[in-house]
């Protein structure tokens, strides 16, 4: 007997002057292997054809899926309704603009983001689309890889009440890609540099470590790593000169 | 995030970097003061002389005279540099009750523990300090008598259920903060602080029923 499934789901259209935000129920009946991105479209063609939610890959790369479910951010592709109990409870991302109901726009917010990090690699030399691509050690590459694999679905800045407080906070995706950037040896920005982007109270020192951007990142990157790191790096680094009696440079 | 209108003047300083720190070596500095404090009192196990005797060698050396009025003002700078990050508008207010009542993560509530315990820890560590170093020397008939009159008890018992809790949690998420706990150790470590948390308490527990027995 398969399980009749109960979906509240977050309804608001901020285009339409009527519409209030409420939860609105609709039943479902589980099938083999269901997860919330299939559950959501049926219920869309079956039920409420003016539902919105966001959905591009299915498979976990794309991040538009993501949305609070149980009161957890999570991507709804990646997650199968036989891991949750009958009522399920669908809430967009808080932290970014609603476009309607489920949907959110992330993209604004991590291009801001993404400018605000400089989130690309800082090179010294003049390209040359002739000469071979240097070489990097393999072990060097998988460890910039494993970072690299964020897809920016906004998961960790959900997550993070620092983030939802103040909404000038970096959070960990923008940590995690500074940190991606400074193990790059291609990158040639100084420890300085990198300071003057994270070393203040929006960014590395405003994080409060309470770790849910770790507990809730669906794509399983170390981001408790990489924020330890970082404060240890950008905080000693302030003091150094301090510590060895160095003469600032 | 609307960095895009933001424009920013003159460079980044070390500012927040020196008050983080500062944040972190305070609470640490607090914590040691309040391991050592703990095994002190609990010297009233051992009886009543015993406690004269290690609070007379506290205060003949000076130790409490000049170590007290410097752990006051340690805790008050440490007060003073965690505020930074306490919610302390209504804005803020709103949005961590619902951020924690939607998300049931536990170190979010953990979090909201050490900011309620720390505001409880301002007041009745501040009472704790005036009345005790207004009234030194420190003997054990002192202290029995003052637990044993009013709401002392009451007053110790939310005390001391209070600075094991933020100690605890808060060297916890000194560690996941500065990189000692890891993704590998943090469950271990949490295991470790339970432990920690759980053994002041008892400690303090046995030091307090002693005194109101006494």
């Amino acid at each position: 007997m398969p399980r009749m499934l109960q979906f509240n789901i977050f309804r608001y259209n901020p285009q339409d002057e009527d519409s209030k935000p409420h939860m609105q129920t609709f039943y479902l009946e589980e099938t083999p292997n269901l997860n919330l991105f299939i559950a959501l479209n049926k219920i869309r063609e079956e039920q409420d054809p003016s539902l919105q939610f966001d959905f591009c890959c299915r498979a976990a790369i794309c991040g538009a899926c993501a949305m609070v479910i149980n009161g957890k951010p999570s991507l709804a592709c990646k997650t199968k309704t036989k891991d949750l109990p009958d009522q399920i409870n669908l809430l967009p991302l808080p932290g970014f603009k609603l476009v309607g109901d489920l949907s959110v726009d992330t993209g604004s917010w991590f291009r801001s983001m993404n400018e605000r990090v400089k989130a690309w690699v800082h090179q010294d030399k003049e390209f040359d689309p002739t000469a071979e691509e240097e070489r990097m050690d393999n072990s060097l590459a998988e460890k910039i890889y494993e970072l690299d694999r964020c897809i920016e679905c906004g998961c960790c800045i959900a997550a993070c009440a620092t983030a939802q407080m103040r909404s000038d906070f970096l959070g960990a995706v923008a940590l995690n890609r500074v940190a991606r950037f400074i193990l790059d040896p291609r990158d040639k920005r100084t420890e300085k540099e990198y300071f003057e982007i994270i070393g203040t109270d929006q960014g590395i020192f405003g994080c409060m470590g309470l770790l849910a951007c770790e507990d809730v990142c669906p794509k399983n990157i170390p981001l408790q790593d990489q924020l330890g790191y970082l404060r240890r790096k950008m905080g000693l680094g302030a003091v150094k000169n301090y510590l060895f009696w160095r003469k600032e440079k | 995030m609307n960095s895009a209108s933001k424009v920013m003047v003159g460079r980044v300083g070390k500012g927040s970097a020196y008050l983080d720190l500062s944040q972190a070596l305070s609470g640490i500095l607090l914590s040691l003061f309040m391991l050592g404090h703990t095994l002190f009192v609990f010297g009233i196990v051992f009886g009543a002389k015993f406690f004269d005797q290690v609070a007379g060698f506290l205060e003949s050396t000076n130790l409490a005279q000049i170590g007290g009025p410097i752990v006051g003002l340690i805790f008050l700078v440490h007060f003073i540099l965690a505020a930074r990050k306490i919610p302390f508008t209504t804005k803020e207010q709103k949005i961590v009750w619902r951020q924690a009542l939607m998300l049931k993560h536990s170190d979010t509530w953990l979090w909201l523990v050490q900011v309620i315990t720390g505001m409880l820890l301002l007041l009745l560590g501040s009472i704790h300090v005036w009345v005790i170093l207004n009234d030194l020397p420190i003997t054990a008939l002192k202290s029995k008598e003052l637990v044993q009159s009013g709401l002392w008890l009451y007053f110790n018992l939310l005390f001391l259920f209070s600075v094991a809790l933020h100690l605890g949690i808060g060297l916890y998420r000194v560690g996941a903060k500065w990189g000692f706990v890891t993704r590998s150790n943090r469950f271990q470590v949490k295991k470790v602080i339970w432990g920690l948390i759980g053994g002041l308490i008892l400690l303090d527990l046995i030091s307090l029923f002693r005194f109101y027995f006494l």
